[in-house]
């Protein structure tokens, strides 16, 4: 047996420190919960694609008397996010988080520590629920095996609907309704009407463009420099082939709205 | 295999169960086993409209919580053969409906023959609304020509999308049709009202029909019976139209376009 010193190994333990997805759960009821996730991530119940997340409860708005984890474990999972553990809980509740085969991790958790936040979009309030946008580097094996950073919507995007493509491209095949909102860190794609709110370059990428075959939204904003339509849309621009971006300076961007000549 | 139709709008008073009595009407009277399920629990109406109040003894909160089973609260229709009632509950209210206690109902109509299944949904996004669509296999989005009626269908879409059973097991999505109702071609035409291709052009559905606005349907509620049935109706030709197009016959579109009443028309009066 060539292999003897391995036959004892054939698991083996070691430290390793991983970064992981931290969710900010401010609410244990699951019906309000699903309700948020629902606004969030409301068209795109595979959005998180299996990624493990540890639950922070360090922002608990009010400390409830029970919680229901079934419920919330498996709304998490409907939307594809793999709950391992739970930190900064209330002592009284670990025995349930226990016996729902969620690890209790310490204040600091799993690595020393804490992931940094990402900037948040700076954009101007998003309407209903802001996409909080999860700790950046965390499904290594995932995307290096398939960098895929733009994000296809094949499906006209509906009132209400909300879609963050992290990290990349957003292409909207179908086109937006008025009302929903769709954030990229990168550019906007939008074939069809573009009629809600767009938001490109949301972590702060000047050279971020959004492109339109059919113009006409609520809001647009590039690296959180925004513009509304109260007045209506330009004529130049309205229903037509369009693209926005920024331009000038440093210090002092402003959005450029032209039509592209394509026809 | 039942095929489970949803027929919602998220604003209230567009015509949903008006859609419901006469699709469902339409479809029994096509020859197939149908069931109409009123999901309005609170506020049930759906009986009235196909004029079987009276002989309402159980209802669907009954039947999903154990107290009858299904034989004992359908309602057989007075009109047709194929055509069966669930009604709501007036006493209870939207909570009272679970995921499973609907899904459970659905596979014994299922399991009993049954065809169609209509699902009558109640407005708004909430707890009703939602269990009416979870099962559905189509949609019948019901709107009317007008900007906050359009808007709300187009939420409720966007609902369809994220929490029918279909979307959320990744099957093949829910078939969308929509239906403009309460249409009114003079309006459109005096620039009150949105034309059914601006209506269509906002929502991106394939359209199903277009029923016309008329005192008929006001009529047919009051006396019980699904606007479909009405003899010399534009109404009931247009529901007609709607059951043929579901069924993926060819149909052209009608009262659609305003036409100026003609000579002796203005002169004698008449509708």
């Amino acid at each position: 047996m060539a292999d003897a010193s391995l036959q004892g190994k054939l698991i083996e333990f070691k430290g390793a420190s991983l970064a992981v997805m931290t969710a900010h759960v401010r609410e244990t009821e699951a019906v309000r919960l699903a309700d948020a996730l629902h606004m969030m991530l409301g068209g795109m119940p595979d959005f998180f694609a299996g990624e493990p997340a540890v639950l922070d409860f360090a922002q608990l708005a009010s400390t409830p008397d029970r919680v229901d984890w079934t419920a919330i474990i498996s709304l998490l999972r409907r939307y594809q996010v793999q709950p391992i553990g739970v930190r900064n809980l209330p002592d009284y509740l670990h025995d349930g988080a226990r016996r729902a085969n969620l690890a209790i991790l310490g204040p600091e958790g799993i690595s020393a520590e804490r992931p940094i936040a990402p900037p948040k979009p700076q954009a101007p309030p998003p309407a209903p629920a802001p996409v909080e946008a999860p700790p950046a580097p965390q499904p290594a094996a995932a995307a290096s095996a398939a960098p895929a950073t733009t994000m296809v919507v094949e499906r006209p995007l509906r009132s209400g609907q909300q879609v963050y493509a992290k990290g990349g491209d957003l292409v909207l095949l179908a086109g937006m309704s008025p009302g929903s909102e769709v954030i990229a860190d990168g550019c906007i794609h939008c074939y069809g009407p573009l009629r809600g709110r767009a938001l490109a370059g949301a972590r702060g990428d000047t050279s971020a463009r959004i492109f339109s075959t059919n113009f006409g939204p609520e809001l647009v904003s590039i690296a959180g420099v925004y513009r509304t339509f109260e007045r209506g849309i330009p004529q130049t621009v309205a229903g037509r082939s369009t693209q926005v971006r920024l331009s000038g300076s440093d210090n002092l961007h402003t959005l450029e709205i032209m039509p592209l000549q394509n026809d | 295999m039942a095929r489970v139709i949803v027929v919602t709008s998220g604003k209230g008073g567009v015509g949903k169960t008006t859609t419901s009595a006469s699709i469902s009407t339409g479809l029994a009277l096509r020859g197939y086993k149908t069931a109409v399920i009123d999901f309005d629990v609170g506020l049930r109406n759906l009986d009235l409209i196909m004029g079987c109040e009276r002989r309402v003894v159980y209802d669907l909160i009954n039947v999903v919580n154990g107290e009858a089973n299904l034989h004992q609260a359908l309602i057989k229709d007075k009109h047709c053969e194929n055509l069966f009632i669930l009604p709501a509950s007036q006493t209870r209210d939207k909570d009272a409906l679970t995921e499973e206690g609907v899904e459970k109902v659905l596979k014994e109509l299922e399991h009993m023959g049954f065809d169609y299944v209509i699902c009558d949904s109640p407005a708004g996004i909430e707890r009703g609304a939602v269990m009416a669509l979870t099962f559905a296999d189509e949609a019948i989005v019901v709107s009317n020509p007008e900007v906050s009626s359009v808007r709300d269908s187009d939420r409720i879409l966007g609902i369809l999308q994220s929490k029918s059973r279909r979307a959320m097991e990744g099957r093949e999505p829910v078939k969308e049709h929509l239906l403009v109702t309460r249409y009114a071609p003079k309006r459109v035409e005096d620039g009150e009202m949105l034309s059914y291709k601006d209506v269509q052009e906002l929502l991106r559905v394939p359209l199903i029909g277009v029923i016309p606005e008329s005192d008929d349907v006001l009529q047919a509620s009051n006396q019980g019976t699904p606007a479909i049935h009405l003899k010399d109706s534009d109404v009931a030709t247009a529901y007609q139209d709607v059951i043929a197009r579901f069924l993926e016959e060819e149909r052209p579109l009608r009262f659609v376009n305003y036409e100026k009443p003609g000579l002796l028309k203005r002169i004698f009066g008449g509708k």
